[in-house]
């Protein structure tokens, strides 16, 4: 029995090159296409930004009592999703386990521009653009500093953080890959490369320090992405608002995140496997895995819903129990719906493998998940202020157009950099794969 | 007699079995001791706490084995025959529960109260039964896991006690291979990690949250369950410490096992920091009266704010600072007195939950010779059980390893 | 000294497979040859145990970081908070509870930052000239084995590699 089914054992050192180096020449018509549409998406948004900072936050939909609306939806979506890839590349690095190779690198990528568009949306949900150099500590005539207090406040240290310890790894994750890639390079594209690559020569002696120093990268990132979206839950869970204030929300949401980004890795996974003819890297065994951890996942995640309205009822706090039957009855219960169905129950159809190993389900489940956590975030959101302690001050809040012309253009910006990604910087890790060839051929531990 | 190739891990000699009796004997006198003198509460209150502790060590050491196997981990080894032999205590634990029942009117604040609607959650027979039920389908699923990792790996010689032998006797009535055998673990270790979460939340709601009944946290399920693995991996460690130990390598156990165990236990002496960290935060800053009272009586007013940072102190921040370091984590001794100094500050933790409500207005935190002997009678229980579970499976510890994808 | 820089040659021998290249490592050791460094498209375990390669001290550096970053966090969490000097929504001026925070992402920031000045000290990464004798195959499916010897040994190195199961390039 191969100890390593995750690879065919034939895959050569030379195959893997070929194949991710090919992913780097120039893009078929259909590629131009895909960029142009996305690029029209992103002005799109953009277009709704600017108008929103000429007219006022007031073009969005949120007013009183509902003041965070789909900003922050966007946001904790957002740097969910950027969770799952460190989990891949740093938490399954330090599990050794050998199926995050193929998928290592993308998941990265999708990490740092995941953390890039969230760290958008605190921007745009400002209003004030332009004093957003208040959030920041430095000495000033008034003497006014940040209140490190706040949540918020945590949050712009922990998103900070999270961006530039995410942006650090995945650009060393990429040294030697890079340095492959300038070997074979010609012309203008060697001169980058030679640039970016700084020096990387594999010599043995930089092997040494670099491979101690990725497993403290991995062994840092770990803690700090279950820091990082705990800071994002407290953002919530620190308010006295029902619904909100619980203490469970620290690890829900970092189970939730992990839950969404994995449907996303599958999401940007299948295509890319199809068009790049990845197949024999990112193998099915390697996407049974990722749907086999989202079954986890979403079990936690159905164990947090569950949770919160057991305690709901036990806690006979009236204002708690009105906020909860409100989430599943009211108005909004459309959205507790696709939640609850979307995040725990359809995950439930990966337990038959037969699903979890036909690429139309693996797609068609991630993308529902997606559209689940989506939900979750909106449930949990919006449903915490619009149903608060005081019944007179009770509200709907709807998203206006403008809103969803950002939202749009924030989903565009994500995969319009993933596209932009994958043509000029190699999507795979071809430095990983060849470990996991030299591994699976001597059955290394 | 049967001829034992495996050296067993505590030979089932005299000595043994009579040090760990005499601990239960003391342990039962105390406790009856004092159930007829004055204060019968106080027995009750220190069963409760050790019975809470040692099936949380039992629950939590066993569920390593179960992750390994549903995770398909090589790293695991020999370990996972270990972690496989604390469903010993299973039967014991699940006995010491009905015990409990006997003890109800120390142990409940809230059996004369007014509970205001709770009482159809918080009433002793739903209560008995559903935790019952719950142990039993959590030991029960942990028992045919174990049924088909011990007939997977023992060898089927009829030689031995008949427990053993009626074992084999039905092992051998089935005809499968490894497939069968591994297809059939991975769904109940699934089974068993699902129900671990469920009912040691539904316990820790129950019998340590419910204690006292205006107050609740929703992380309190999950906070038990880790808790429980922590102190169930330090339990592994102390065992494997000691195989370790008494056959050096030739136990199967190479220090590569020892690091990754010794850095799972580190990553989770983290994660139930976490856990409490996240507790402590969202209620501390929300400042809710009926939230915050339960945490200041324990962690701000005296006297039970020492015990609050002496469970810290031990429990997360020496073992932090003492296992980054690899080469400890290879050291037998070193590791044991840790994890045992671990398992103490839980068992403080737990007395840090308990203790206010029982005593309620206490000057100086309320412990003395009961609680310590009553706890040595626990852990004599579970060191007997230990015993005699791998002396009638010593297949549980391979001599060397066989099979490398375990 | 002139002298020997005149007469040291470069060889580097190209090996396909790492075990190969790992029993070339050992052999060239004991051999009358020098051998100055290899380079490989990942970090083989073999090779660098033939080398026998010490523990990178990169870790003092992320070490050194995270101190740093920990007590930062919580001097500037203080510093701000003493600024104001007055209780905000009932927390007092001065509290751990939430600095905490604070003091812990900056301890990961900084150990991260220590990380990568240690590794671009340690494998002087800084001087981003490639040497002369670097190959582009290392970085492809070949670990490159450049050793040293006399003009007159050419022959006799160019075989050592060829007998080990490598191809060679020799350097001016």
């Amino acid at each position: 029995m191969s100890v390593l089914r995750n690879m065919d054992t034939d895959v050569t050192y030379n195959e893997i090159d070929q194949t991710v180096l090919k992913t780097l020449e120039s893009p078929s018509r259909s590629y131009w296409l895909v960029i142009v549409l996305l690029f029209l998406g992103v002005l799109v948004g953009a277009a709704c930004w600017l108008y929103q900072i000429f007219i006022g936050i007031g073009v969005g939909g949120q007013n009183n009592p509902v003041a965070w609306g789909t900003y922050l939806i966007n946001f904790v979506f957002w740097v969910g999703i950027a969770h799952s890839g460190t989990l891949i590349s740093a938490i399954l690095y330090l599990f050794r386990a050998g199926w995050r190779n193929p998928i290592a690198r993308a998941a990265e990528t999708m990490t740092v521009f995941a953390v890039c568009i969230a760290g958008l949306f605190p921007f745009i949900h400002l209003g004030r653009v332009w004093m957003v150099y208040y959030m920041l500590p430095y000495p000033n005539q008034r003497n006014l500093w940040p209140n490190f207090q706040s949540p918020l406040m945590f949050d712009v240290v922990a998103i900070s953080t999270y961006l530039m310890v995410s942006s650090l790894f995945w650009y060393t994750g990429m040294l030697p890959d890079l340095a492959t890639v300038r070997d074979r390079a010609t012309g203008f594209r060697k001169k980058i490369f030679s640039i970016i690559s700084i020096g990387w020569t594999g010599d043995f002696e930089q092997w040494r320090h670099y491979t101690r120093g990725f497993l403290f990268f991995a062994a840092l990132a770990t803690p700090l992405v279950i820091s990082v979206h705990s800071v994002v839950s407290w953002d919530f869970a620190l308010a006295i608002v029902p619904g909100w204030h619980t203490t469970i929300f620290a690890p829900y949401f970092v189970a939730g995140a992990i839950h969404s980004g994995l449907a996303m890795v599958i999401t940007l996974m299948i295509p890319l496997r199809k068009i790049f003819n990845y197949q024999r890297f990112i193998t099915m065994d390697v996407l049974e895995n990722v749907a086999k951890t989202i079954i986890f996942t979403g079990l936690i995640v159905g164990f947090a819903y569950a949770t919160e309205y057991f305690i709901a009822w036990y806690s006979h706090n009236i204002v708690e129990q009105e906020s909860f039957r409100w989430r599943a009855m009211g108005e909004y219960q459309f959205g507790f719906i696709l939640m609850v169905t979307c995040n725990s129950m359809i995950p439930l159809l990966f337990f038959v493998k037969r699903i979890r190993r036909t690429i139309a389900w693996l797609f068609g489940i991630s993308i529902l998940v997606n559209i689940g956590m989506w939900f979750e975030r909106f449930v949990i959101i919006i449903g915490g202020v619009a149903h608060g302690f005081m019944p007179h001050s009770w509200g709907l809040y709807k998203p206006t157009g403008i809103e969803f012309g950002i939202m749009l253009g924030s989903f565009c910006l994500f995969f319009f950099l993933f596209v932009l990604f994958v043509k000029h910087l190699p999507s795979v890790s071809m430095t990983e794969l060849k470990e996991m060839v030299s591994a699976g051929s001597d059955n290394e531990h | 007699m049967a001829q034992n190739e495996h050296n067993t891990l505590i030979p089932l000699k005299k000595s043994v079995i009579t040090v760990f009796s005499g601990f239960i004997v003391i342990g039962f006198g105390t406790f009856v001791y004092n159930l007829l003198g004055q204060h019968p509460e106080r027995a009750w209150q220190a069963y409760m706490l050790n019975f809470l502790l040692w099936s949380a060590v039992a629950q939590g050491g066993f569920l390593f084995s179960a992750v390994m196997h549903t995770v398909k981990a090589r790293w695991s080894g020999p370990l996972s025959g270990l972690s496989e032999s604390f469903a010993a205590f299973f039967p014991i634990s699940f006995v010491l529960f009905l015990i409990l029942f006997i003890g109800k009117n120390h142990l409940f604040p809230w059996i004369h109260e007014d509970l205001h609607g709770k009482e159809i959650w918080l009433n002793i027979p739903f209560l008995f039964s559903r935790d019952a039920i719950g142990l039993l389908l959590l030991y029960g699923f942990g028992a045919v896991y174990l049924y088909y990792a011990l007939g997977w790996k023992l060898q089927r010689n009829s030689s031995g006690r008949p427990i053993r032998n009626s074992l084999i006797k039905l092992w051998n009535t089935e005809k499968w291979d490894e497939g069968n055998y591994r297809k059939r673990m991975t769904v109940f270790s699934i089974l068993y990690i699902f129900l671990f979460a469920v009912i040691l939340s539904l316990i820790g709601y129950d019998l340590v949250m419910s204690l006292d009944p205006h107050w609740y946290s929703t992380l309190f399920g999950a906070y038990s369950f880790v808790k429980a693995f922590y102190i169930g991996l330090g339990a592994l460690i102390i065992l494997a410490s000691i195989h370790y130990r008494r056959l050096g390598p030739a136990s199967g156990i190479k220090t590569d096992h020892l690091v990754d165990l010794g850095r799972l236990f580190f990553a989770f002496s983290l994660v139930w920091a976490d856990f409490f960290y996240c507790q402590f935060v969202v209620i501390w800053y929300g400042n809710i009266s009926e939230e915050t009272a339960y945490i200041i009586e324990r962690t701000m007013v005296s006297p039970w704010n020492s015990l609050a940072w002496t469970v810290f102190i031990i429990s997360f921040i020496i073992p932090f600072f003492i296992l980054l370091n690899r080469n400890i984590k290879t050291k037998p001794i070193p590791m044991i007195l840790l994890s045992g100094m671990i398992i103490i500050g839980i068992w403080l933790e737990h007395w840090l939950l308990l203790g206010p409500v029982f005593h309620h207005d206490a000057a100086s935190i309320p412990m003395g010779f009961t609680e310590v002997l009553i706890t040595l009678g626990f852990f004599g229980l579970m060191a007997l059980a230990l015993s005699i579970f791998l002396n009638l499976f010593p297949e549980l510890i391979p001599v060397e390893q066989k099979d490398a994808a375990r | 000294m002139n002298i020997n820089m005149n007469t040291e040659k470069y060889i580097m021998g190209f090996f396909r497979d790492e075990d190969q290249a790992a029993q070339a490592v050992t052999d060239l050791k004991e051999s009358p040859y020098t051998l100055k460094r290899v380079h490989g498209p990942f970090p083989s375990h073999k090779i660098s145990r033939a080398l026998g390669q010490k523990k990178s001290k990169i870790g003092y550096f992320t070490l050194a970081g995270g101190i740093f970053g920990f007590f930062a966090g919580f001097v500037l969490a203080v510093y701000a908070s003493i600024q104001w000097n007055l209780m905000v929504s009932g927390k007092p001026v001065i509290s751990y509870v939430p600095f905490f925070i604070v003091g812990f992402e900056f301890t990961i920031l900084f150990a991260v930052f220590g990380n990568i000045i240690g590794m671009l000290l340690l494998s002087r990464l800084t001087n981003t000239k490639i040497p002369v004798q670097y190959d582009d195959r290392c970085s492809g499916e070949y670990f490159g084995l450049l050793a040293t010897c006399s003009r007159g040994e050419l022959d006799t190195l160019a075989d050592f590699f060829k007998s080990k199961g490598g191809e060679t390039r020799i350097f001016e």
